[in-house]
């Protein structure tokens, strides 16, 4: 019986799959986000379906994230370890729908970074690896009434609300441990660029600008990480319109390392509103302005905007900071998409 | 390589202001190397537990470790609530006490200086203080100072809507004017009878 359930379950998968894939002209970003939502619910049984949905006004799941990893903090939903094989790729085919290909990639380097972790320091209450990422549903899939689609563990929180043709990331957390990796030969830097842009746009800064730009103080987390929903702080640094042309469209290329996670027609909206805000949007840098090349700076730096909030800080934590990175994405004025949603 | 803060107490505070009060958030985590210390200045009947008491001492000697000011004027800080992670949490360097504080904020002029400093356990402190973006649009941020550590910070806002730090009230209601005008009046009186005597006597 439940053989027969789990290859109906991946029958319908593949169908979701071949609809997408067939039907990419015709289906929108958000009909292949629900399309694939409701694949994966379909693998899920009734228990399992429970686990994983919650209305989509719960404050509490909305906010239940965190850099933690397991085993010191309690999520909800369901973890990848607990689903079946086809389960599993049907979550993360959600996942990945919801996300741009950069996106996801990054996502995944990611996990894989704390499935490194796994081997290496997974230790008592500490529990890493792949196996300890959790999917949840606020609301019901949906193109037309807002949802929300949470995936995270150790170094990520994913909040997307889908309403309508619109995607929203913010609040999101993304982190790394270690920074620097080798998988299958390669070197893997899952947040090599949010730290190389952004050291070239400070090298590019002139002497009255870097002045503006790096803090004469330390900062030693993020401000506005997990719990800090709701604040804005006061922006502080080298405002965007005090740049020149190239400056600015380096700053773009950093600002697109978050906002270029979820799928491209929502990444594409998302700047389009960042831009529109790019005149007033600041540029802080507090510490080192220098790397080892190859390696993420040391440094903590923030871009703040009208609605556009990134945090870049590197964990000291007793070990080497630019190895032990987390950051944080919100927008102030939309965070769990609440300006579309009014929820 | 560890998930979580080790050798440091993360002392962070949000600093909101308004016209006539200014409200703080200070968030506190102990890493788990110096979590000892920081229990032993809670746990102060080594018990090993957190009792009522315990908490409100603690609260209180934060209160007494930081200082708001706004014009030189130190602000008596009002504890709003206060909460206490677990002793589990706060062992495992994932454990905050939350405190939330307020102070009105006396009569001044337009133009104010915020200062704030933090003091709390000093030698394993780290401090991260803002200002938070004011809801009332008459409050208007100019400059943030801080030292290295941000162990103080000071905030030099504007507050439109107020002409003047001098009194509103007219100065003849104030003590000077009722006793200028009483000394006017017993002048006149004085004067009044010096002439009524002086008709007499011619």
């Amino acid at each position: 019986m439940i053989g027969m359930f789990n290859r109906a379950a991946q029958m319908m998968v593949v169908a979701a799959l071949c609809t997408s894939a067939n039907g990419a002209i015709a289906q929108t970003p958000t009909a292949r986000i629900v399309s694939a939502a409701n694949a994966f619910l379909a693998t899920l049984d009734e228990t399992q379906r429970k686990s994983v949905s919650f209305a989509f006004d719960d404050e509490q799941q909305r906010a239940r994230w965190s850099n933690f990893p397991q085993g010191i903090f309690k999520r909800a939903g369901l973890n990848m370890g607990e689903l079946s094989p086809t389960q599993r790729s049907a979550a993360m085919t959600l996942v990945s729908a919801a996300l741009s290909k950069r996106g996801f990639e990054k996502v995944q380097q990611i996990v894989d970074a704390d499935e490194v972790l796994k081997t290496t320091e997974g230790n008592g209450r500490l529990l890493f690896g792949k196996d300890l990422y959790y999917i949840s549903i606020l609301g019901t899939p949906s193109d037309k009434t807002p949802w929300m689609l949470q995936f995270g563990g150790h170094h990520l929180a994913l909040n997307i609300t889908i309403a309508g043709q619109r995607g929203i990331l913010t609040p999101s957390l993304t982190g790394v441990q270690p920074a620097l990796y080798t998988a299958n030969g390669k070197t893997v830097r899952p947040l090599g660029q949010e730290s190389d842009k952004a050291l070239a746009l400070l090298t590019s800064l002139d002497s009255t600008q870097r002045s503006q730009a790096i803090l004469n103080y330390r900062v030693a987390d993020l401000v506005l990480g997990p719990g800090q929903d709701g604040k804005t702080i006061q922006p502080e640094g080298l405002k965007a319109s005090a740049m020149t042309e190239q400056q600015i469209a380096m700053l773009v290329d950093v600002i697109a390392e978050w906002s270029g996670i979820v799928h491209e027609s929502a990444a594409a909206a998302r700047m389009a509103e960042i831009k529109s805000g790019l005149g007033d949007t600041w540029f802080a840098w507090s510490g080192p302005t220098t790397a080892t090349p190859g390696h993420n700076t040391t440094a903590y730096y923030r871009i703040q905007g009208p609605n556009l909030v990134i945090e870049y800080a590197p964990q000291q934590m007793g070990g080497d900071p630019s190895n032990h990175i987390h950051t944080i994405y919100r927008d102030p004025t939309n965070d769990y998409g609440r300006k579309l949603t009014g929820k | 390589m560890n998930a979580h803060r080790v050798d440091e107490y993360l002392q962070a505070t949000t600093i909101q202001v308004a016209k006539d009060r200014v409200q703080a958030e200070i968030h506190l985590t102990p890493g788990i190397a110096i979590y000892p210390v920081v229990f032993a200045a809670i746990d102060t009947d080594r018990d090993g537990a957190i009792s009522i008491a315990e908490e409100r001492a603690y609260v209180e000697r934060v209160l007494r470790d930081v200082s708001l000011k706004v014009d030189g004027r130190r602000l008596k800080l009002r504890l709003v609530s206060s909460e206490f992670a677990t002793i589990e949490a706060m062992r495992e360097g994932r454990g905050t006490i939350q405190l939330d504080v307020d102070a009105p904020v006396p009569r001044g002029g337009p133009e104010r200086t915020l200062t704030f400093e933090n003091h709390h356990l000093s030698k394993i402190g780290v401090y991260l203080v803002n200002g938070l973006v004011p809801t009332d649009p008459d409050i208007h941020y100019r400059l943030q100072h801080r030292n290295y550590e941000q162990s103080q910070y000071q905030l030099e806002y504007v507050q439109a809507g107020v002409a003047t730090d001098l009194p509103l009230s007219p100065w003849w209601t104030g003590p000077i004017g009722l006793f200028t005008i009483a000394v006017l009046l017993a002048s006149a009186g004085l004067i009044r009878s010096r002439r009524r005597h002086a008709s007499v006597a011619t």
